[in-house]
């Protein structure tokens, strides 16, 4: 595929509910922010194009909920991402504990081609609040640990690093992309005589 | 219509198959693309949504394969978007893909235009939302149709007009994406309840398990709504709720009910449900039967309870009353009625439900109104009642344990002990005892020991007796003799403590009665802190014996009554217990010494005498017993020859009659001290009898000296020996060093007999250091005391 197309790029939002990727997301697409709490459910998607090394990039970054309850089809979404953004709230530890099994839970779900070096991006927000909880220093040597993922401190509510994490966001997505479309070339071979074996597309006569 | 999905086993392969497909046909539709062949791209695109046509994949399997496919039309609509934005606008497109042969694949693909149609000309915008609206509704298969609308609701998600005010009509306003996405929601959660009553009944639990899976899809056009962000609160109490609620109400169904109230919990803000409480409760009224209400009214109370705290309880509500005014209410008040209301109107809830709406209001009354104990009380009475409710229709008068009612109550009862961590308060609130009647036994000992286990962690001191008073039943009776709980209450019975002595005793009295109808069992464990209680309170009045003029009547009352609950043991078949007690107390009236104490103390020293005579029969417990008695008669200084006379001779007499010899001779030598007491400032003791206590130790000897082995003869002499040197120190001169010397003679004598042992080691090791301090005292003689003149140490 030429490289003159414009890119478009998947990113997943995870994390524990209420550390802020709704307010995040919506800071960095709309730069706007409320402090009213209106609990996502299920998975949502805003686009927003960026610049990356002169490239315009579409960003489709998909918001989701952090409760268990709200994702009842399961978790398809993640298939196909380009990023993975796993935030926590620096105010309440056990968001930070949960960035592990979110990045595991991940993994499995979503199976990248390279798990091990796969994009991550961690962000602690609400660092505006004065009750932190989550020290930086622990948050990144916890990301050392993990490969090296970028870590970023934001504020959702007053616009702190959030276009600067998404920038990180986007410029790693990419170089995934990049890799990735040198192996999606060609799909599966297709089988010309491919017998049907009582496959039935159609399901019923109904005509929809 | 075959509306069976298939077994799981081939849903892997049949998503497998169709994912295939759908990898083929994207690549050759991008291949297409790049090379602006949009026709063909087009027919591709079209196959590969004609995989949403299958009836076979389960909702999970057809969640994969519409994402797989929707990623793959983005790549479709971006390349439109880019043309259309370059000026390269294609004729007719949105009418052009209308030809697509099948209804599935020809509305993806219009919606999929439609958007780039609005997004390049917004003029297009409100009647295109409309027309794709009701298009949509050419797709009647609840699944496929569902997922069809759920990409409408994203595609449209931010082109949806959100401004009050339109610069040009055509754009839409925010009234056109409300109206836009109700109607969406309407069709969608028709769809949803349309599953129910497709296909045969043996599938309802399956049915039901996927209706549950594609809930989600219903309650995202409630997100979207959340997400205008030019509804007002106005807006949302005249269009969005009443919308919602119409739909919620009229389709039925009560799964569709439950999520979707939940889900309107969740997604609109706090505020929004503060304007509009009592249209949101009133519409839970009207709901199916089988809709759990409960859970719906818990999860509000929740959320504003958490909001009102955040908000520090500044929160204005008020309702509209009935001739159209306004008024402030407090969030409680709301619930209270409301949750009232619910439960008489709905005859069929479970009791435990009843109970769980009482608990979600005893949170909200803790959280939201810490200052008005009365919101709690008016809870537990409630509660109260509802509890009464369950015994009048079981006919039992305690509920089960472990029930799912027992479990409530036990939670509404542990809530607000966990929350004041102050039993004063909860004493303070009327209802909360008369709760606790409704436990059976084992869980009244439960909630005892979770409230005994509270005041001690808290260190709270009960410091009235009408505090005292409730309390007592509450965690009494129901203690049973595990000692464990036992040693608890009797920790709790130390928290007792008042700043007024005259208090104190009230509180004493009051905690015994309660406690005394515990049996002997119980009693044990918590009278002897009910005495020493009593005996630092003699102690406290006598150190204000100049701001009382009554305190010596005061502590005869005091010991009268130690006396009748040491009586109360006695009484419970103990023996040890009260020996020691009485002994205690004995000690207790000596030192405080007021009017009439030797009369007092002579009554529960031979109260304690008493019962060694007739109730201590094991030899071992015999001696523990007298030894105590001598040693306690020692330390009394009040009694004149009437009383001490007979006293130490019966002590005597006990102790020569002990069963073994070297028991006797133990406690026969511990009596020389009852003849011979050390002098006190410097005065000797009147009743002091320098022979009788001679006799004593040469009696003691004598005994010592049946003992049949050596070694135990050796050391009873050797302890004689230092009785026979304390007490001639302490100036009795009938114990002459003649007399000493023959002790040390024979003790040389049976040592010598002995063979080599760690006992016989330690036995010289004993008698030559009681020698060395012998010496040194013929050295150094005391000036005060007798000296050893005339001894020889060889």
């Amino acid at each position: 595929m030429s490289s003159r197309k414009k890119a478009l790029l998947k990113v997943i939002i995870l994390g524990d509910s209420g550390v802020g990727k709704t307010s995040l997301m919506n800071q960095f697409v709309n730069k706007k922010f409320s402090n009213q709490y209106k609990a996502t459910i299920g998975a949502d998607f805003l686009t927003k194009e960026v610049i990356v090394d002169d490239r315009i990039v579409t960003m489709q970054i998909w918001d989701t909920a952090g409760q268990e309850r709200f994702q009842s089809l399961g978790v398809a979404f993640y298939r196909g991402a380009d990023c993975c953004v796993l935030v926590f709230d620096v105010t309440a530890p056990n968001t930070f504990k949960s960035l592990e099994s979110w990045r595991d839970e991940f993994l499995i779900q979503a199976s990248p081609r390279d798990p091990d070096n796969f994009p991550f991006v961690i962000l602690g927000n609400k660092i505006d609040l004065d009750n932190r909880a989550v020290s930086a220093k622990r948050a990144q040597q916890w990301c050392q640990s993990k490969n090296d993922i970028p870590y970023f401190e934001t504020s959702a509510k007053e616009a702190v690093n959030v276009e600067l994490a998404f920038q990180t966001i986007a410029r790693n997505a990419l170089a995934q992309e990049t890799e990735a479309e040198l192996y999606n070339e060609f799909p599966d071979q297709i089988k010309l005589n491919a017998n049907d074996n009582g496959r039935n597309r159609d399901g019923d006569n109904c005509a929809c | 219509m075959t509306n069976q999905a298939s077994p799981v086993e081939e849903q892997e392969k049949l998503l497998d198959e169709a994912l295939n497909v759908v990898k083929v046909q994207a690549f050759q539709m991008k291949r297409c693309l790049d090379k602006s062949k949009l026709m063909d791209a087009l027919k591709h695109a079209s196959t590969m949504l004609g995989e949403l046509r299958t009836s076979l994949l389960s909702p999970k399997s057809y969640y994969e394969l519409y994402m797989a496919i929707t990623d793959e039309l983005r790549h479709l609509e971006l390349y439109l978007l880019e043309e259309f934005q370059k000026g390269r606008k294609v004729a007719d497109l949105y009418e052009l893909v209308q030809y697509a042969g099948n209804i599935v694949p020809r509305l993806y693909l219009l919606i999929t235009v439609g958007l780039v149609y609005i997004k390049t000309n917004s003029n297009l915008r409100r009647d295109l939302l409309k027309d794709l609206v009701e298009m949509c509704r050419g797709v009647q298969h609840p699944l496929r149709g569902l997922f069809l609308r759920n990409y409408l609701l994203q595609c449209t998600r931010n082109v949806l007009p959100d401004t009050a005010e339109a610069q040009n009509e055509n754009e839409g306003v925010v009234k056109d994406a409300i109206d836009f996405v109700l109607m969406n929601f309407a069709e969608m959660n028709k769809l949803w309840v349309r599953m129910q009553h497709q296909g045969h009944s043996r599938d309802k639990e399956r049915r039901e398990r996927e209706r549950s899976e594609l809930r989600i899809l219903v309650g995202t056009n409630l997100v979207r709504l959340s997400q205008l962000e030019s509804v007002t609160v106005e807006d949302y109490g005249r269009l969005v709720l009443p919308g919602i609620l119409e739909q919620v109400v009229s389709c039925r169904d009560a799964i569709a009910q439950e999520y979707l109230m939940e889900c309107i919990i969740q997604v609109f803000p706090d505020e929004f449900h503060l304007a509009n409480l009592q249209p949101f409760l009133k519409s839970c009224a009207e709901l199916q039967p089988g809709v759990n209400i409960k859970n719906i009214i818990i999860a509000l109370i929740e959320r504003l309870a958490t909001y009102s705290q955040r908000n520090e309880g500044n929160i204005n509500l008020s309702v509209v009353l009935e001739d159209g005014k306004e008024q402030e209410v407090q969030l409680f008040e709301v619930f209270s009625d409301q949750v009232a209301a619910i439960t008489q109107s709905r005859t069929d809830m479970p009791p435990e439900d009843m109970l769980s709406l009482q608990l979600a209001l005893l949170k909200l009354a803790q959280r939201c109104h810490p200052d008005k104990l009365n919101y709690v009380d008016r809870v537990l009475a409630h509660t109260d009642k509802i509890c009464a409710d369950i015994h009048q229709a079981s006919g039992k008068t305690h509920l089960e344990h472990n029930t799912a009612v027992f479990k409530e109550l036990m939670k509404i009862l542990k809530l607000p002990a966990d929350h004041y961590k102050n039993i004063l308060t909860l004493i303070k609130l009327q209802n909360y005892a008369p709760l606790i009647r409704h436990l059976n036994h084992p869980g009244r000992i439960m909630i005892a020991v979770h409230l005994i286990n509270d005041v001690l962690e808290t260190d709270c001191l009960i410091s009235t007796p009408e505090d005292d008073q409730p309390d007592q039943p509450t965690a009494e009776p129901d203690v049973e003799d595990f000692m464990e709980e036992q040693g608890l209450l009797a920790r709790l019975i130390h928290h007792f403590k008042s700043e007024s002595a005259d208090r104190q005793y009230l509180i004493l009295s009051a905690a015994r009665k309660a406690l005394q109808a515990g049996g002997a069992a119980r009693i044990q464990h918590t009278f002897p802190p009910i005495v020493f209680h009593a005996y630092r309170l003699a102690h406290t009045y006598k150190q204000l014996k100049d701001a009382d003029d009554m305190w010596e009547k005061k502590c005869q009352k005091i010991f009268q009554f130690c006396h009748q609950t040491i009586t109360m043991l006695v009484k419970a078949e103990l023996a040890e217990l009260p020996l020691r007690l009485y002994l205690q107390g004995a000690l207790a009236i000596s030192e405080i010494g007021f009017a009439n104490h030797e009369t007092i103390a002579y009554e529960f020293l031979s109260q304690a005498f008493s019962l060694y005579e007739d109730e201590i029969s094991d030899s071992k417990a015999q001696l523990a017993a007298i030894t105590l008695i001598i040693a306690t008669f020692e330390q009394i200084n009040c009694f004149g020859a009437e009383n001490a006379e007979p006293m130490r001779t019966q002590c005597a007499l006990a102790a020569s009659k002990l069963l073994k010899k070297p028991d006797q001779s133990r406690a026969v030598a511990l009596c020389a001290h009852l003849f011979w007491k050390a002098p006190k400032d410097g005065k000797q003791w009147p009743l002091n009898d320098a022979s009788r206590a001679l006799d004593c130790l040469k009696k003691a000897a004598r005994v010592a000296q049946q003992c049949m082995d050596g070694g135990v003869q050796a050391q009873l002499l050797a302890e004689l020996l230092g009785r026979y040197a304390l007490l001639r120190e302490r100036g009795n001169a009938c114990l002459t060093t003649t007399l000493i010397d023959a002790v040390i003679q024979k003790i040389r004598e049976e040592l010598a007999n002995l063979d080599q042992s760690e006992e016989v080691e330690q036995i010289t090791k004993h008698f030559h250091n009681t020698l060395q301090h012998l010496k040194n005292r013929m050295e150094c003689p005391d000036p005060d005391g007798l000296g050893y003149e005339g001894l020889t140490l060889s």
